[in-house]
């Protein structure tokens, strides 16, 4: 090998290390993406998965993130705090400037803790216990509403427009399903109404039978069940089954996918059923072109779709408007000013709760459908 | 297989069996994989089907193929006669361990330096994993009393730091031997009565109370929080804390120290503290083998009815087992509570009374290096399969039965150094 | 108040002849070759997909008679569930015949975590569900209240009664029924009769797959909707119903599903369903305390 060769042999490597840093440095600025990618919630963390995506497309194709390009990171969880905070960890150490997730408020609480060490901005779209937010963390935000605030939409409702006299609250036992039907109980007493039966049933299981005999003896008028469209369907169509067909039966924000009429048995059976969801972002104005791009690309952006859209969205906001990466500068610039969303105008409380969270009550139809009722008082 | 003269190989028989293969992987793969519902209705995907059918032809040829070779032959004959019991070696036998020891030690001790908070929490995943197979191993693998809920001392151990800093303003290292005691206790209680039962009926009963713990915990709102879980506090150094703020109105560790605040250190810490604590088991383990009472334990595994002839009593041998099995549980619960800073009960499910079952039996049943190998491998598995995604769980089920196949005895088989009669003695 | 209480009565019967139906492949496999085998969960679970595939399919085809329907994914769900069973069993269980006891116990667990991500990644992580087939129930009132029996039930119980009657007609009284009882009673005798155990063995997993298949279809038709989770609860619970029972007994697989089934709804209806499991765990941990055994199984007798 001739001196000359090696030389030059030498200066391109250089030149081709050099560039191949910059191009590197230049590419990316990393967002992690973490929820239930496996295991019973997998459906939510799909969803997760596909709004970002969409959402750090459309962002990169605008410009990017201070001149960087957002590169997604997968991190699954499968809803069990063990492997949030292994994940947390490890996005941590992947060097992610901000975080979309997680879904489960008992994933979300431990490895929020995490973020806020390392100074790390995170987002939920999904997480709506309370203690999310109420724990002091300085970079920790929410695009959903809160179970405190959606859960004095139900009592009111139940109590103003359903005139409800004998209410049955149930719930399943689980962070976010206890804590909403929690919260509708607290609203239920404040109103007058003492709910004749308070109950959790077991995740995981099908035969509700015996409950509904329970709330049969129990004469009630509205059942209201805090939980997900897993158990909500069997039980509704017991309920139906063993003739109560005249109690009303209203849910929450957990029951927001067609799933919903498959578990049922039917739309004979989700018809006039009732929930509470943040005001459908795929009737809103903003949404209303992403809305039309996912149905172009042959998928419904359904459930928390948007959310995780509009949390990247957000992050992408804040960093640029921050014009920073640091998760501390971002949050403070966040706390202080609004972001247009594929959910309209956002804006964040110090805590990191959402403003203004505008939670109404759907009904489902007899084809299956939901759509927003127009008596909301 | 007959007669090992027959060297040659019987291609015909390999295709033969290769398309049985096929005909039973087009029924069991072709209505799940090939018909993906959706509402009531359904999507064909044939492709996904064509492709699985003729791996699995093309994999069972190969297998066929290769068993007819002398090399398969051998491995099929080591299936059929896996030889049982204990190994015994020479009782001058100088074991390698003596190397692999100050090995591991060198190599725990260096760890730290060449890792970042991720690696770290692996590791520290993969330590409490040791604690619970090292005491796991003492009932399943020596005494031979087969638990199945093995988990609800896990959560007392994890439970006993939350409840006792909510409610007692109790810190990690009252807690601690505090926690060992409690869950030995509840070994105790939960071992009288149930002792008289044989195998498999202690294995439900244990099951059944590993189910009530955690279905009380979900349920008692009002002390556990339910579902909501509890905040665990952080070990502490000397009364200094770890955490950015102190809380309890003292002096954070980076202050008094005048460094820069490192979220890392804490983990650096329970690191340390829980890789002596596992020390301490592993020698204590490690005499209580060759105590009268480990030789108790293992004569009861291999013969009950024997043993009692003999006069053990069987009671307190199957009860010091139990106890002690649990109370290294309790240990490693309340490193994993302070190690996450949160305990809720979905940390401790059935499964995960499976989990450490398949640490011990895969390390061999009653050894100790081996149960610390396989719980690093069932913990650091998982975690490097993390690239596959949505197979990860899948193939770490593959991996679980595979490795059951290909070693059903574990990694490490127990052996024992023999005694030589002294001189002079009637033998 | 005795409507209502005749209502909990008749759920927890509908539910506990699901769990004494899964209940049945848990105690034959125990009583064959003394292994827990807790992949049987999951086995359900695959019928469940099985049974709302072929419901599909039938569908598709524009059939649309009850009987057809309900004969056509019978006989599918059965067929394919039980070549699942063989696969299984010759894949993880065969090769750990000879080793310890608790091999095949942790290659099952590996089983059960393979056929959930399976379904999972091969049907998508959603909850399925099939229509109502059967609707309509019949309204019997009794003093002041009304039991309200659903087609669906009434169809359940006969099944599972039917099925059972099958089984016990097949172990009792035919060639295949003698040789699983040689098998159970002493496996190398039986071998030495020239029985071919392995075999043997084999025709286990396939009817405790069928039987779970059977439930599969029952529970899906009952319920309309599952998952790929659906294996765990219920696995355990029919697990559960098997020891109470008495594990290797038949008979004893029925009645422990039943009285587990009654004395949940009875007491989440009376009670608290809050603590409907933590009761029936501990009713689970008494029996056992004061009758090792289990209800109907036989006492162990150790061998000297």
């Amino acid at each position: 090998m001739s001196q000359t060769f090696y030389k030059k042999g030498f200066l391109a490597l250089a030149v081709a290390t050099a560039l191949g840093v910059s191009a590197f440095a230049q590419a990316d600025i990393k967002i992690g993406v973490a929820g239930p990618m496996t295991g019973a919630n997998a459906a939510f963390g799909e969803q997760y998965m596909k709004g970002a995506q969409a959402a750090a497309d459309a962002v990169n194709a605008a410009g990017g993130v201070n001149g960087e390009k957002i590169v997604l990171v997968k991190g699954d969880d499968a809803c069990e705090p063990k492997q949030a905070v292994t994940v947390a960890k490890d996005l941590t150490n992947q060097k992610v400037a901000g975080v979309v997730g997680h879904f489960c408020s008992s994933s979300t609480i431990p490895a929020s803790e995490i973020y806020d060490e390392a100074g790390i901005i995170a987002i939920t779209p999904g997480s709506t216990n309370p203690a999310v937010t109420e724990r002091g963390l300085s970079a920790m935000f929410r695009m959903c509403g809160r179970d405190d605030q959606q859960g004095i939409v139900a009592g009111d409702y139940i109590v103003d427009v359903l005139k409800g006299k004998k209410v049955v609250v149930l719930h399943d036992k689980d962070t976010y399903g206890q804590g909403l039907a929690d919260a509708t109980k607290a609203q239920l007493v404040k109103r007058g109404v003492t709910p004749v039966l308070y109950e959790g049933l077991t995740r995981g299981e099908k035969d509700f039978s015996t409950i509904v005999t329970k709330i049969r003896g129990a004469g009630a008028d509205v059942v209201y069940f805090g939980g997900l469209h897993p158990e909500a369907g069997p039980l509704v169509r017991q309920l139906r089954e063993q003739g109560l067909k005249d109690v009303t039966f209203m849910s929450d924000d957990g029951i927001v996918t067609d799933e919903l009429v498959t578990t049922a048995g039917g739309p004979q059976f989700t018809k006039g059923v009732l929930m509470t969801f943040g005001a459908d972002p795929r009737l809103l104005p903003d949404s209303k072109a992403v809305v039309e791009a996912f149905r172009k690309a042959g998928t419904e952006p359904e459930g928390y779709t948007l959310y995780a859209y509009a949390s990247v969205q957000t992050l992408a906001a804040a960093f640029n408007g921050a014009k920073s990466n640091k998760g501390e500068e971002a949050a403070a610039w966040l706390k202080k000013n609004p972001v247009k969303t594929v959910m309209g105008e956002k804006t964040w409380d110090s805590k990191g709760d959402l403003k203004v969270s505008d939670y109404v009550v759907y009904e489902w139809d007899a084809n299956g459908k939901y759509h927003q009722l127009e008596k909301q008082k | 297989m007959s007669s090992t003269t027959k060297k040659t190989i019987d291609l015909k028989k390999s295709l033969v069996d290769a398309i049985l293969a096929g005909l039973i992987a087009l029924i069991v793969f072709g209505p799940i994989v090939g018909v993906v519902l959706d509402g009531y209705g359904f999507n064909l995907e044939t492709t996904r089907v064509a492709w699985i059918i003729a791996i699995v032809m093309a994999g069972r040829f190969a297998l066929s193929t290769f068993l007819q070779t002398p090399k398969g032959l051998r491995i099929l004959e080591g299936f059929e006669s896996t030889g049982s019991g204990v190994h015994v070696l020479a009782p001058d036998y100088k074991s390698r361990l003596r190397w692999i020891i100050p090995l591991m030690i060198v190599l725990a001790v260096v760890f730290p330096f060449f890792s970042n908070s991720y690696l770290l929490g692996v590791v520290i995943l993969g330590l409490i994993y040791v604690l619970l197979g090292l005491g796991l191993n003492i009932v399943v693998g020596l005494a031979g009393l087969l638990d199945l809920g093995y988990v609800a001392f896990y959560a007392i151990g994890a439970y006993g730091l939350a409840l006792g800093y909510q409610y007692l303003g109790l810190g990690f290292w009252t807690v601690l031997p505090l926690a060992a005691i409690t869950a030995g206790l509840a070994g105790c209680i939960l071992g009288f009565p149930v002792l008289r039962l044989h195998g498999d009926y202690l294995a439900i009963v244990t099951l059944g109370f590993g189910e009530i713990i955690r279905l009380i915990l979900n349920n008692w709102l009002s002390l556990t929080g339910g579902p909501n879980g509890m905040a665990a506090p952080l070990p502490t150094f000397f009364g200094l804390e770890f955490g950015k703020r102190a809380k309890d109105g003292g002096v954070p560790f980076h202050e008094f120290f005048g460094i820069a605040y490192n979220p890392d250190v804490k983990y650096y810490f329970i690191y340390a503290v829980l890789f002596l604590v596992v020390l301490a088991v592993l020698y204590i383990k490690h005499r209580l083998v060759k105590m009268p009472v480990g030789r108790a334990w293992e004569a009861l595994r291999e013969d009950e009815i024997a043993c009692r002839s003999m006069g053990l009593n069987h009671v307190l041998v199957k009860l010091s087992a139990f106890t002690i099995g649990a109370s290294t549980a309790g240990l490693a619960g309340v490193f994993f509570a302070t190690y996450q800073g949160f305990v809720n009960p979905t940390s401790f499910t059935f499964f995960e009374s499976a989990l450490i079952l398949a640490i011990v039996v895969l390390g061999g049943m009653g050894s100790t290096i081996g149960v610390v190998i396989a719980a690093f491998v069932l913990t650091v598995a998982p975690e490097l399969l993390r690239g596959f995604a949505e197979y990860r769980v899948l193939l770490f089920g593959i991996l679980m039965v595979l490795m059951m196949i290909w070693r059903p005895r574990g990694l490490i088989r127990i052996s024992r150094t023999g005694v030589t009669p002294r001189k002079g003695v009637a033998p | 108040m005795d409507g209502i209480f005749l209502q909990q009565l008749v759920n927890g019967l509908t539910l506990g002849s699901v769990y004494g139906l899964i209940a049945i492949g848990y105690t034959m496999v125990y009583g064959i070759i003394g292994m827990i085998n807790f992949a049987h969960g999951e086995v359900y679970m695959i019928s469940a997909y099985l049974a709302a595939i072929s419901l599909a399919l039938l569908a598709y085809f524009g059939i649309e008679s009850f009987p057809l329907l309900m004969l056509g994914t019978l006989i599918f769900t059965i067929i394919v569930t039980a070549v699942y069973g063989w696969v299984i069993e010759r894949v993880a269980y065969k090769p750990l015949r000879n080793s310890t006891r608790l091999a095949p116990l942790i290659s099952a667990i590996g089983i059960s975590l393979i056929l959930q991500n399976y379904a999972q990644i091969a049907q998508g992580a959603k909850q399925q569900g099939v229509p109502t087939l059967l609707t309509g129930a019949w309204r019997v009132d009794i003093g002041t209240g009304f039991v309200q029996l659903t087609y669906t039930k009434v169809f359940i119980l006969v099944a599972a009664f039917a099925g059972m009657a099958l089984l016990t007609y097949i172990i009792k009284y035919t060639k295949l029924g003698r040789m699983c009882r040689a098998t159970q009673q002493d496996r190398k005798m039986a071998s030495i009769l020239g029985i071919n155990t392995d075999r043997v063995i084999s025709y286990v997993f396939i009817i405790g797959a069928a039987m779970a298949a059977l439930a599969g279809v029952l529970i899906t038709m009952n319920y309309g909707t599952f998952d790929f989770y659906a294996g765990f609860i219920i696995g355990i619970k029919a697990f559960t119903a098997a020891v109470l029972g008495g594990i290797g007994s038949l008979p004893g697989a029925m009645l422990g599903g039943i009285i587990l089934g009654i004395s949940e709804s009875l007491f989440s209806g009376l009670v608290n369903s809050d603590y409907k499991d933590v009761f029936s765990f501990s009713l689970l941990v008494l029996v056992l305390v004061f009758r090792p055994q289990g209800l109907l199984g036989r006492p162990l007798v150790s061998k000297v």
